[in-house]
């Protein structure tokens, strides 16, 4: 129901511009056509009584003259009656009348159902002015003209005849005329609305739905909708534009695909390598409790073998033990070879695409632990040698430490800068590596329970977590310091109990940077 | 005769220490080991040896940790350290920290005896 009534709205709506466009433009042309049809039907009008008018009169003349001729004759009224009968034939003729001088009707004839005409002032006028009069009176069956033509009267007196006509024909013949111009004009105003139907539905009506259809196209997420409107017109202009947007949706729409992407694979590779480390921390703990009983397993058979002679025949026991001891070595070399992270490519990187791709993987998680995280690296830092794989797991690593010990609304902030941000008082530390050439300093700083001076001296120890049973594997901070060694940097970590910790990560600066801050930096280093 | 080269064992694992002791005295070292850090400092307050062989891994302090401690006060000491393989990491810090040489266990009693007697050996040309 609901959605019936929407759609009939919505049908009503998108008439709306046809119908309006319509109503005015018929109404305009209306107002326009009927002011001129009005002045020539009363211009019409005017020369239809005029010409009935001087109709009364020629007959009038030819009348009187008729009339004279035969009183010259000495014909009776009687006869004169006769003739006036036979000349009553005439359509529309009411009445015609005889005065003589005295304004005495002589003879007269009246078509059937009309009143008898009697002398009045209008005949008097005439008779005495002696000039024809006309005038319009009201019958009882229409208008009727009266025309009262004076004529020479025996004896030098001045008679008249009167003419009386209904102009009855006259008003159907004009009547008709307004109609036939009524009947035109609404046939021109139906094809006139008709054209225009045709017309929006054509030029306007139809390219909107196009561009309506394909907007709601895209709206449901068919982003590779255009329309062709080969116009050069404003709906032409407005599909050019439309068909741009989407472009630039799609075009976008494609790039954020593809950092959702990145960032899956990234993850992905980060998890993977976490897991390697753990792994290979794992097989260097085992080569290390294996090595020393290996060794002297293996020692034991080097000074036996020196003892015993070569052609001795117990001496392939000792060959055996030692090629075996050679093979255990072997297997345990293998196995932190698979899981040793392979040697960084170091290349000139800028370091705010490595931390912002670290700070946007961890975002999400940040803010589900309620924990800001305040990205404040400048733009146009110098550029470091990096291999931004090995370098990102470092940032992951100290920005993971930095959000998960810092308790719900603290900050963690990651700036740049060649001092540490920690104030000195009660602060103590730890650097481990040592960076010989001008480097760009990172910080990570959290703002967690800090670390006593104890327990910052075994941070970067394997399997040593201040995090407790089950929450970090102690595994973080041993390979940052391998990569950031790798990367011949170092890394210092602040910290003063109770109000946070610092790690300040310094990666040597790429040569060809000219960056200003690279020259601030090193001499910040040189002293 | 000259007077013998000496060396100081410091690791804490019997076996590998026994095993030390009988090839480096074989070689005509005059040995002495002690079993950690503690012993060794004792052991170096006590007379001074030409060479320190120690184990990186170690209860108590470990071989990184004392070797700058032994740097300062016995100088002329070299110090050769001994660890698990793979360790590179530790390998750095101990060559950055004045160690001399430096063995992946498990190594060969030879890879040994050339480690000691090339760090015997730079110890005598560095002296004035």
């Amino acid at each position: 129901m609901r959605g019936q009534w929407t759609r009939t709205v919505g049908n009503r709506l998108r008439h709306n511009l046809t119908t309006r466009l319509i109503i005015l433009l018929a109404l305009a042309l209306m107002a326009i056509t009927g002011v001129n049809d009005y002045t020539r039907l009363v211009h019409e009008r005017e020369q239809l009584v005029a010409q009935t008018q001087e109709d009364e009169r020629i007959f009038a003349e030819t009348l009187a003259l008729a009339v004279r001729y035969n009183l010259r004759r000495g014909r009776t009224t009687d006869e004169l009656t006769d003739l006036l009968g036979e000349l009553v034939a005439r359509p529309g003729l009411v009445a015609t009348v005889i005065y003589d001088p005295d304004g005495k009707v002589v003879a007269q004839t009246v078509a059937p159902g009309a009143e008898a005409p009697a002398p009045d002032d209008l005949v008097r006028q005439s008779l005495t002015q002696r000039e024809p009069v006309s005038s319009v009176m009201d019958g009882p069956s229409g208008r009727i003209l009266r025309y009262v033509q004076p004529f020479r009267w025996p004896a030098g007196r001045a008679g008249a005849i009167e003419v009386q006509q209904t102009l009855r024909e006259m008003e159907r013949q004009f009547r008709r005329a307004v109609r036939s111009t009524i009947v035109s004009r609404l046939v021109v105003l139906a094809l006139f609305v008709l054209s225009i139907i045709i017309l929006t539905r054509w030029s306007i009506a139809r390219p909107i739905r196009a561009l309506v259809a394909a907007a709601r196209a895209v709206g449901r997420g068919d982003l590779g909708q255009r329309i062709a409107v080969p116009r050069q017109d404003e709906i032409g202009e407005l599909a050019a534009e439309f068909n741009r947007m989407a472009e630039n949706l799609q075009t976008a729409n494609a790039e954020l695909v593809r950092q959702a992407e990145e960032r899956l694979r990234l993850e992905q590779e980060v998890q993977q390598a976490q897991k390697l480390a753990a792994v290979g921390m794992l097989a260097a703990e085992v080569a290390h409790e294996i090595g020393t009983p290996l060794n002297v397993i293996s020692g034991r058979a080097e000074v036996l073998e020196r003892a015993v002679p070569r052609e001795h025949p117990e001496r392939r026991h000792l060959d055996v033990i030692l090629s075996q001891s050679e093979r255990i070595k072997g297997i345990i070399h293998a196995l932190l070879d698979y899981t040793r992270p392979r040697r960084p490519t170091l290349r000139p990187e800028p370091i705010l695409g490595i931390v912002g791709r670290v700070a946007s993987i961890l975002m999400d998680r940040s803010q589900r632990r309620g924990v800001r995280l305040q990205l404040d690296l400048p733009i146009g830092l110098p550029l470091v040698m990096a291999d931004p794989e090995h370098l990102q797991q470092v940032f992951l690593n100290l920005i993971l430490n930095a959000l998960d010990v810092t308790e719900k609304g603290g900050v963690v902030r990651i700036t740049a800068g060649p001092h540490p941000e920690l104030p000195t008082d009660g602060r103590t530390g730890i650097v481990r590596g040592k960076a010989t050439a001008p480097t760009l300093a990172i910080h990570v700083i959290d703002q967690g329970k800090g670390l006593a001076a104890e327990e910052l001296n075994h941070v970067f120890e394997p399997f040593f977590s201040t995090k407790g049973h089950g929450k970090g594997t102690g595994l973080g901070l041993p390979i940052t310091e391998e990569i950031v060694r790798a990367h011949r940097g170092e890394i210092e970590m602040l910290s003063i109990p109770a109000k946070g910790t610092e790690v300040i990560v310094r990666i040597p600066l790429a040569d060809e940077s000219p960056a200003p801050v690279a020259t601030e930096e090193a001499a910040e280093h040189g002293h | 005769m000259a007077k013998q080269q000496s060396i100081l064992v410091v690791d804490d694992d019997p076996e590998m220490r026994a095993l030390l002791l009988d090839v480096l005295r074989n070689e005509g070292y005059d040995v002495v080991e002690v079993k950690d850090g503690t012993e060794a400092v004792l052991a170096l307050r006590a007379r001074r040896f030409d060479l320190i062989l120690m184990d990186k891994n170690m209860p108590g302090p470990s071989g990184l940790d004392l070797l700058p401690g032994f740097r300062r006060v016995c100088p002329d000491s070299q110090v050769v350290l001994m660890t698990a393989f793979g360790d590179v990491p530790s390998y750095m810090e101990a060559v950055e920290k004045g160690a001399a040489e430096y063995l992946f266990k498990p190594f060969r009693m030879e890879e040994l005896k050339a480690a000691i007697s090339k760090a015997l050996h730079s110890d005598v040309q560095s002296r004035p």
